[in-house]
């Protein structure tokens, strides 16, 4: 009996808890956003959401959450994205700015307008809203 | 405190934020440039070849760039870039050497982005047709020669206006439009001599793989001929194939006043096997009714970067006229 409710306990679950988290300030106008738009800002192809001009911000060098985010969002390998940020070198576009830790990436987010960055789902609080989980 | 974009740069509002400490810059990266501050980058390329046929014994020291750019407000940025074409060149066929350090602009511009759907462009710039003009660099690409239809075909630079982003009713649409209406800011390396040029490019995103576009334009030489050009290309991308095609019909009129048409096409496929190493096959095909010019050329090539910002390359080419057949190869760097 107890073997059955464990199964039907596990069965329950979620098949995949998002862990991580593409978010902006709680004060920004952005709300939800798709996860095409997303690699568009994080690509920098795209550079606004309305009128806001957007900032996206990503950790330095190989953090797990930007390991994560590139293959889970933007779906390349690092290979890809250097491939790709060589490329734009010569079109004068340089890849998105970086933050020494999750935790300056989540103030950066809080005080500058139009900021966007991800976060592991347990470092969101209420000063940042949720636009995309993964 | 809360730091305004519309009124606070990025790298202002960074210098504001209070204990978040400074901005973390990632370590100089080649073929990324150099960042002088932290919205100022700094970079370069050069590209080194060799040709070697029945006519022609050569090295040459091709292309010595540098080009910086970044961004003056949220919404305005800039790019320079100065070059010095065929900087040192060897005949080893006739046992002489040249130099050119003389640099010229290859581009200097000002970007003001009002939206995604509209973003202007003011300076000497890259014509955005095809895929070839756009990546014109030797590094960038998986062959040392570029297909004919890139250097003859259409101006490869506008010295003026463009517009540029997606369109609104159809975002996997991308528009630019381009006006000239002067002679050009540096003439040195210039492919023709216009003082009038205006087109429009398209490009619509099939698939993340999938990309189709065109360009139908006019231009007027200095020399008061016309012509009218009408361009489409198609790609496919994967982690292992690439492919690429394009076409373009030239309708020439003369001063004055005869007629005349000049086309061209190529198709190109790459394999690569492993990332740093890929194999290149191209054919292209090219007309020109005014020197009654009909060629035909066959490339195979090799491609081998340790890594991305650093080409080797080696091809063959088989042209319609055996005479023109020749091996070429080339070092390049970005930086």
């Amino acid at each position: 009996m107890r073997i059955f409710i464990a199964v039907i306990l596990l069965l329950s679950l979620p098949a995949h808890a998002a862990e991580y988290a593409v978010v902006v300030s709680s004060n920004s106008t952005v709300q939800a956003m798709e996860i095409a738009k997303i690699k568009d800002i994080f690509l920098k192809k795209r550079s606004f959401e309305g009128e806001l001009r957007i900032v996206p911000v990503n950790p330095i060098g190989n953090d797990p959450a930007r390991t994560q985010f590139e293959s889970e969002v933007l779906n390349m390998s690092r290979e890809e994205i250097n491939r790709y940020w060589v490329n734009n070198h010569f079109q004068g576009i340089s890849p998105p700015t970086t933050q020494a830790s999750l935790q300056s990436i989540k103030r950066f987010i809080e005080t500058v307008d139009g900021a966007i960055g991800y976060l592991p789902i347990d470092m969101v609080d209420a000063s940042l809203r949720i636009v995309h989980e993964y | 405190m809360r730091i305004p974009g519309a009124i606070a740069h990025p790298c202002l509002a960074l210098a504001l934020l209070p204990l978040s400490g400074a901005l973390a810059q990632e370590p100089y990266q080649l073929g990324l440039g150099y960042k002088l501050l932290d919205d100022i980058t700094v970079g370069g390329y050069l590209s080194t070849e060799f040709s070697r046929g029945e006519n022609i014994n050569e090295v040459l020291i091709e292309d010595l760039a540098i080009l910086t750019y970044g961004n003056l407000t949220d919404r305005l940025s800039f790019l320079l870039e100065l070059e010095s074409v065929d900087f040192y060149k060897a005949d080893l066929e006739n046992g002489t050497d040249s130099g050119n350090t003389r640099p010229a602009i290859e581009r200097l511009y000002a970007d003001y982005k009002v939206s995604d759907y509209a973003s202007f462009r003011v300076g000497k710039q890259i014509s955005p047709i095809g895929y070839w003009n756009l990546q014109p660099i030797n590094v960038l690409r998986e062959t040392t020669s570029s297909p004919r239809l890139s250097r003859e075909m259409f101006p490869k630079f506008v010295t003026g206006v463009s517009v540029q982003g997606f369109v609104p009713f159809d975002e996997t649409l991308h528009y630019t439009a381009y006006l000239q209406n002067t002679g050009d800011m540096d003439a040195k390396y210039i492919n023709i001599d216009v003082d009038q040029h205006y087109g429009l490019t398209l490009e619509k995103s099939l698939s993340p793989q999938w990309k189709i576009g065109g360009s139908v334009g006019k231009y007027r030489e200095q020399n008061k001929n016309r012509t009218d050009y009408f361009q489409l290309n198609a790609r496919y991308d994967d982690e292992r194939f690439s492919f690429l095609t394009e076409g373009i019909v030239d309708q020439h009129k003369q001063w004055l006043g005869s007629k005349e048409t000049s086309t061209a096409v190529y198709t190109q496929l790459e394999y690569r096997f492993v990332p740093q190493h890929a194999l290149i096959a191209r054919a292209e095909a090219f007309r020109d009714d005014r020197v009654a010019l009909h060629e035909k050329i066959g490339i195979l090539g090799y491609s081998y970067r340790p890594l991305f910002p650093v080409s080797l390359k080696l091809e063959y080419q088989w042209h319609a006229d055996s005479n023109n057949n020749r091996l070429v190869g080339s070092f390049s760097i970005l930086f």
